[in-house]
């Protein structure tokens, strides 16, 4: 539904995206996943036609989005980062404004509305001005004027962002349900949206992705090693240097007094040998868990890892 | 077209909607009233010769120049400028619209209200029409002018609001660009070159609204004003399509 071929955009100097590629199947639900400056909504506002690319191509439902503009804009429902809205218009005169602009007929309009107004639960704002209502419920405008001509293609850029948890859950609710008509691709910083909703992740850092797959099966792929936490009371002598030794354990890292934090060979459980250390030496076991890697780990090491090489030097250049 | 009908709907309710038209309006009406009241005093001194005074009030004084200076970044100012400010143009050019359908859409909604502002003035035709016998025909050619040169004016005032994000700079470059163009005549004089005189004399929108007011309709000025307009709606087609902004 949506492919992305090579898609490369500077600004100047600055390479903001870098040859990105990726495609989103029919009715599928992609994350979009980078930390803040990734280049995520540059991505997304070229996937949108917003913004031309540098290079490389983007097709929405079978259309280039720059040779067939109008067409491709067509079948793409927006909802950018920042939710601009002309504060002066009620919500009801808003959504029929863009019903006239995605070039709907009257009576489409009048069937359409209602019915976004109630799938984005904006029934009893609809005559009020926008101006006057709050952060969570111009999201909602925003996305009901995003899905009002029905579009096969949605795609929302940190949707979630400013909200309170309150409207962060009522706002996912309402993607789930969208998703289950459409294609969506999200973009998000925020790991549980993506654990929540998507059905893949296209990792994205400095312009660049860097890991994609289902969420699972990149925990799998990523899953190096599972990290045991022990805690043992009054931290008794020598105690990392024997949990070091067990089997399975490549690495014992002192997290507080007490505390270790085990890093453990790939599929290996070391607690039962954790545990009769313990018994043997005589040490008051205060806590043993296993961690399996989550997501957030993966993201946190795909995005921090290989910054150090790269990154420094440029971060020196323009110190000087 | 869908681009088109959405964009003049919504400006042209937004200039009904704004405290500043009404400003505007105020101001231009104030002024007219008061132009046309000197007029009017000043022709039934009779010693002061004979005249038509709605030949004057077209053409013959400098407020009518000041009022439109004025008026025209007021009405354009806002139209891309606020769009690119508050982030709206996002949602609006991923819409299946193109950048000239957004650019007509906007500017017929200024030019509408433009001529909304002068409507009222029909009232001081009346007036003199229930005085005095009135040639209808330098009246027609007179609003003729008006609104060519308003369409011109607008158009200039169109390009600015494409280039910047802040109403205030779209506003004096406006302004800026409508100096020269209006002045065009004044140059005249100044130049020695007998090409570069008759290029300005035919740009003197001076001269041209004295014809307009005498009733005299030269076909050369009407394409001058259309043909300008078309190429700065043009330009701001192409301003608003290269899009470099962040």
């Amino acid at each position: 539904m949506i492919e992305v071929q090579n898609l490369t955009r500077k600004y100047g100097d600055f390479t903001a995206v870098d040859g990105i590629s990726f495609s989103v199947g029919d009715g599928e639900i992609v994350g979009m996943l980078g930390p803040n400056g990734a280049g995520k909504t540059t991505a997304i506002r070229m996937i949108t036609g917003f913004l031309p690319p540098t290079d490389g191509q983007v097709s929405v439902a079978g259309h280039d989005l720059f040779e067939a503009k109008v067409d491709a804009r067509r079948n793409i429902g927006y909802l950018p980062e920042h939710v601009a809205l002309y504060t002066e218009m009620r919500v009801s005169e808003y959504l029929a404004y863009r019903a006239t602009l995605e070039g709907m007929t009257r009576a489409e309009a009048n069937q359409a509305i209602p019915e976004v107004l109630s799938d984005c639960l904006l029934e009893q704002v609809r005559r009020q001005v926008i101006g006057t209502l709050s952060k969570g419920f111009r999201q909602r405008v925003g996305l009901a004027a995003a899905i009002l001509h029905q579009p096969e293609v949605l795609v929302l850029d940190e949707p979630t962002v400013g909200l309170d948890p309150k409207q962060i859950i009522a706002i996912r609710e309402l993607i789930r349900k969208l998703g289950k008509q459409r294609t969506l691709l999200l973009s998000t910083h925020i790991l549980p949206e993506v654990e929540l909703l998507c059905d893949r992740v296209v990792i994205i850092d400095k312009g660049r992705v860097i890991a994609e797959g289902t969420p699972e099966s990149l925990r799998q792929s990523w899953q190096g090693e599972g990290v045991v936490t022990v805690e043992l009371k009054g931290s008794p002598d020598a105690a990392a240097d024997s949990l070091a030794a067990l089997p399975g354990v490549v690495s014992v890292a002192a997290a507080a007094a007490g505390r270790y934090e085990l890093r453990c060979r790939p599929g290996s459980d070391p607690r039962e040998e954790v545990f009769g250390a313990a018994v043997e030496k005589g040490w008051t076991l205060l806590e043993l868990a296993l961690r399996q890697t989550s997501l957030e780990d993966i993201f946190v090491r795909l995005t921090t890892s290989d910054r150090s090489p790269e990154a420094d030097p440029t971060e020196s250049g323009e110190a000087n | 077209m869908n681009g088109i009908r959405a964009t003049l709907g919504r400006e042209l309710r937004a200039y009904f909607l704004s405290p500043l038209a009404y400003i505007v309006a105020a101001l231009l009406l104030t002024v007219n009233g008061l132009i046309f009241g000197i007029i009017i005093s000043f022709l039934s001194d009779p010693q002061a010769g004979i005249g038509a005074p709605l030949e004057f009030f077209f053409g013959q004084t400098i407020f009518f120049w000041l009022i439109l200076l004025a008026a025209t970044p007021l009405l354009t100012m806002r139209l891309l400028s606020e769009e690119r400010n508050s982030g709206t143009i996002e949602t609006l050019m991923t819409a299946p619209v193109t950048e000239g359908q957004v650019v007509l859409g906007k500017f017929l909604a200024s030019f509408v209200f433009y001529a909304f502002l002068w409507a009222p003035t029909l009232s001081y035709v009346g007036i003199v029409a229930w005085y005095h016998e009135v040639d209808w025909g330098p009246v027609a050619s007179g609003y003729l002018g008006i609104l060519g040169i308003g369409a011109l004016f607008l158009s200039i005032g169109m390009l600015a609001t494409a280039l910047t994000r802040s109403q205030l700079v779209a506003a004096v470059l406006t302004f800026a660009l409508l100096i020269p163009v209006w002045t065009f005549g004044l140059f005249e004089s100044l130049v020695t070159s007998e090409t570069a005189k008759t290029l300005l004399g035919y740009l003197d929108l001076w001269q041209h609204m004295d014809e307009f007011s005498k009733g005299i309709v030269d076909t050369r000025h009407l394409v001058y004003y259309v043909s300008a307009t078309a190429f700065f709606l043009f330009l701001s087609t192409r301003a608003l399509a290269a899009r470099k902004w962040r």
